[in-house]
């Protein structure tokens, strides 16, 4: 066990940890430190400088995202003067984006950026000037790309390269004339993207978001959040099902999932579709003369029953293949070959996610 | 296209082969590239990708942070010139239109591109054709430019550290041995501790603008313990105004090789590389032969200098940004990374280059090295007037009689540097005020010219002494106008990775341009200045942002009335400009 270390914030004595950064300690004693550039799965980046705090001894405030917590330090988080300098650059952040509804707070939930102005008691009036980038066309079918609203903190870049190791986009050019780009600036669809939908759950604003839940006509406080588990493979990834009017219009990974901390695939996050389908099967269906019937459930149970018994006595063991879906639970594959073996006396048993 | 696409591309594979043993290869492959194909093609990249490990989305990022990698196939080249602080004092538009007309023996596209700042303050404005430099003189001639001027001979009384020998040919390996070059590297392995107590002695401070103690620097990458050490000379001198390290370059480049030379014995390093700019293309010509007749010599390669230590330099260009005066960032550079500046601490000393301790320093600090052990560091150090230590170099321009490189003891009041060794304004014109450090430094008005050429001095007005630039205003100039480019300078080499410079620096620039509009102003857009500069002067990442408030603080202080007059819709047409 390493030596209890101690650091003063905000007036008040707390212990760290070797390695905890300033703003990780000051967030755990309840200090109030705005950030735009950080997400706690991503290497301290310290670009938005709105974490900054003042450290007895130094001239300048610190970004406290990059500052190592040392033992000794006494810190201040909340000054007037840092209060102000903060509020000033949430204003000019404001000023980047377009001034008109932002889709994402209206439609999915408040961004962090629209967070921090009713924070700060803020709004897009002050440092107008120029607009953020251009926003791009591009035709994949799930992620919005709306640069206009990018404030480049490149948190989708990074989720990119530092989670997902995908490396699909990238920063380009450099002060006001910067971007994000694929390589050689082609559509997602010919990029080593993905499509997991990382970036526009990192996203702090309105500039990435999912194509489907946006412009739904939705009004704030009409759309409910519900906690659930994906259905789509074994792995149990914690989502948000988001519904309007009881019916699904998306899902969102939720950060404090012990399984996937924020993270989905590209058919977790997208691939609900069939959800609201009307081919979509909702009770059982046996075909009577020619034509699909639907039946209750105790009959579809007996009628497989026989049908799979008649196989058995009638080809051998050998005529029965099991295979077990990708998206059943470890104790769905268990009960299959469990009873592929000992009913169907076959050893004839797979899963599908050894294709 | 995706990555597990195979490329073919017999060439790129030929450069990758010759260049990927050699030290610190990024840049020398992209430019070999470059040169081939007139562009980077996609296959080149996605080769480099490969062999250097780098996701080809990153490596097309990176390249588009470069001003002189181009992504498209060019037959010809373009007109490049230069937009910044001495040169806009001249009409950009009747030299553009002049030149698109003129055979130049070079053939160009005909199209116009204005570039930041490419040191040539002292003879505007230059022109950029290919690899070939012209200037737009006054009388509307073009020439082709000379590499480097000579700085004037010393006012009488006035002894020189750096430029002592500059004018007696020491360019040529023979002349600069006769002078008394390539003595240093022999004590540095013989007694590399009294070698560093002599520099610390000299008072000897980084010249890039940092100003950090060179002695101590040295000290500090000596005593790290590493399989690798690298020497590393920031010759990216980008800032407007300055123009010093092209002369020391051109003239003196011995004294560059051997000071890097020294600082490889003392700490262990074997390599020195030298970040020239891509803007010099002919100092690395120069200076690529300064080395090869040096490792012919023996004072470099294996044995340098008989100390049977080994020690190369190479030369590594850059193309073209300014955010390389910031350290860290030039050595991104150098790796192959995005150039963002990098989180300091920890410092280059102990994760410099590929994370190994590094000496990184400017061209005049490694060139003031050999003369300071040659005559000892006390002989430096009492060269500074009252409680400063050595000589600088400052390079003036702009309305100026005569713009140039002086060396002059730190301490020298800048009124004596213009006035008396530079000759003054113009026939009938005064000075009005004058931007310092190139332009990141602040304005500093006629009323406070008795100020000493000191970092302290500056600082206790308001402004900062930083690479030494000087360009001078005289009275028919607009100062708002002044700190407008100069302020859009920041903005256009402003990196774009903090928040506080990306933003501020642009809208700065935008409220000066608004000023300058002769509209009437938004309401509220002093306090908007200030409150800028607040988040600017405090919260930036790395020196640019830090520094660009000194910009905007100056104007106020030195020119309240030409702001109100804006504000007011008061302001007084300006006398006609000097050309």
């Amino acid at each position: 066990m390493s030596t209890e270390m101690k650091m003063v914030i905000d007036g008040a004595e707390v212990s760290f940890q070797e390695g905890e950064t300033v703003l990780e300690v000051a967030r755990r004693q309840g200090s109030f430190v705005p950030t735009l550039c950080y997400d706690e799965r991503l290497d301290p980046y310290g670009s938005c400088r709105l974490c900054v705090v003042e450290v007895e001894g130094r001239r300048l405030p610190a970004s406290s995202c990059t500052l190592k917590a040392e033992a000794g330090m006494d810190i201040r988080t909340g000054s007037d003067h840092i209060r102000k300098m903060q509020s000033t650059l949430v204003e000019m952040v404001l000023s980047e984006n377009p001034g008109d509804e932002c889709p994402r707070c209206r439609d999915i939930g408040t961004c962090e950026v629209h967070e921090l102005a009713e924070e700060f008691e803020v709004s897009r009036d002050r440092f107008l000037g120029a607009i953020s980038n251009a926003s791009k066309d591009d035709s994949n079918p799930f992620l919005l790309r709306d640069y206009d609203r990018c404030i480049s903190c490149y948190r989708c870049v990074r989720i990119c390269d530092e989670v997902e190791a995908d490396h699909a986009i990238t920063m380009t050019g450099r002060g006001w004339n910067k971007g994000i780009a694929t390589a050689f600036d082609g559509g997602l669809m010919d990029s080593d993207c993905t499509l997991c939908g990382q970036c526009i759950y990192t996203c702090p604003t309105g500039a990435l978001a999912d194509k489907k839940m946006v412009n739904q006509g939705s009004k704030p406080g009409e759309i409910e959040i519900t906690r659930s588990v994906c259905p789509y493979c074994g792995t149990g990834c914690s989502i948000n099902l988001h519904s309007l009017d009881g019916k699904m219009i998306g899902v969102t990974p939720v950060l404090d999932g012990p399984v996937n901390e924020g993270a989905l695939c590209v058919k977790g996050q997208f691939g609900f579709d069939f959800v609201n389908s009307e081919d979509r099967l909702t009770r059982p269906l046996i075909r009577k003369n020619g034509e699909l019937t639907p039946v209750s459930w105790n009959e579809a149970f007996e009628y497989t029953a026989q049908k799979l018994s008649s196989v058995r006595d009638d080809h051998g063991p050998k005529a029965f293949y099991a295979i077990a879906s990708g998206r059943a639970p470890g104790e769905g594959s268990y009960m299959l070959q469990k009873f592929t073996r000992a009913v169907m006396n076959s050893n004839q048993v797979d899963n599908c996610s050894r294709g | 296209m995706k990555s597990s696409v195979e490329v073919k591309d017999p060439v790129t594979e030929k450069i990758l082969d010759q260049w990927m043993e050699k030290p610190a290869p990024f840049l020398s492959v992209l430019h070999a590239i470059q040169d081939h194909f007139g562009y980077l093609p996609e296959s080149g990249l996605r080769l480099v990708g490969q062999r250097f490990g780098i996701p080809v989305s990153e490596l097309y990022g990176t390249v588009t942070f470069y001003h002189f990698f181009s992504l498209e196939p060019k037959v010809l080249p373009d007109i490049r010139i230069c937009e910044n602080s001495a040169c806009c004092l001249h009409d950009l538009d009747a030299i553009c239109e002049e030149i698109v007309d003129k055979d130049l023996g070079i053939p160009h596209s005909g199209k116009v591109e204005k570039i930041s700042c490419p040191g040539r303050c002292d003879v505007p404005v230059p022109i950029l054709i290919g690899e070939t430099f012209f200037h737009g003189a006054k009388s509307g001639a073009i020439e082709k430019a000379t590499p480097a001027t000579m700085p004037l001979p010393p006012e009488i009384g006035l002894e020189e550290c750096l430029f002592k020998d500059i004018r007696n040919g020491v360019s040529s390996l023979k002349k600069a041995v006769e002078a008394g070059s390539w003595q240093s590297p022999k004590r540095a392995a013989d007694d590399p501790e009294g070698f560093i107590t002599e520099l610390k002695s000299s008072g000897l401070t980084g010249r890039g603008g940092a100003g950090f103690p060179t002695g101590v620097k040295w000290e500090a990458v000596r005593t790290e313990v590493a399989d690798q050490k690298w020497i590393v000379c920031n010759a990216d001198e980008s800032e407007v105004g300055c123009f010093k390290d092209r002369v020391l370059m051109a003239h003196t480049p011995h004294a560059l090789l051997e000071g890097m030379t020294c600082a490889g014995l003392i700490t262990g390093a074997e390599v020195g590389i030298i970040y020239l700019r891509w803007e010099y293309p002919e100092i690395l010509e120069s200076l690529q032969t300064a080395i090869d007749e040096a490792t012919a010599a023996g004072y470099l390669g294996a044995d340098a200098c008989g100390t049977g230590k080994p020690f190369q330099i190479v030369i590594r260009r850059g193309a073209g940004a300014y955010i390389y005066g910031e350290e860290t960032s030039l050595l991104n550079s150098l790796e192959g990374k995005h150039p963002f500046p990098r989180e300091k601490p920890p410092f280059p000393t102990t994760h410099g280059l590929f994370q190994q301790p590094t000496v990184v320093n400017n061209v005049e600090t490694f060139c003031a090295v050999p003369p300071i052990i040659d005559r000892g560091g006390d002989w430096f150090s009492q060269l500074g007037l009252g409680d400063q230590q050595g000589t600088r170099i400052f390079s003036v321009s702009g309305d100026i009689q005569r713009p140039g490189n002086y060396e002059v003891p730190v301490g020298t009041p800048l009124r004596q540097l213009l006035m008396e060794f530079a000759g003054g304004a113009f026939e009938g014109r005064e000075i009005q005020g004058v931007t310092m450090a190139g332009v990141s430094g602040g304005l500093v008005g006629a009323e406070d010219l008795d100020v000493r050429l000191d970092p302290a001095s500056l600082n206790d007005l308001g402004a900062m002494l930083g690479a030494g630039g000087i360009v001078v205003h005289d009275d028919t100039r607009c100062m708002i106008q002044a700190a407008r480019e100069s302020m859009h300078f920041l903005a256009e080499e402003s990196c774009g990775k903090c928040f506080p410079c990306r933003i501020g620096t642009t809208r700065m620039t935008e409220i000066l341009d608004e000023l300058n509009s002769g509209e009437p102003v938004r309401e509220g857009l002093l306090q908007e200045i200030e409150d800028l500069e607040e988040v600017l002067a405090e919260t930036s990442a790395c020196g640019l942002g830090l520094a660009a408030p000194y910009i905007t603080r100056m104007l106020k202080k030195y020119w309240p009335q030409q702001i109100q007059d804006k504000i007011d819709g008061s302001g007084q047409a300006l006398k006609e400009g000097s050309e």
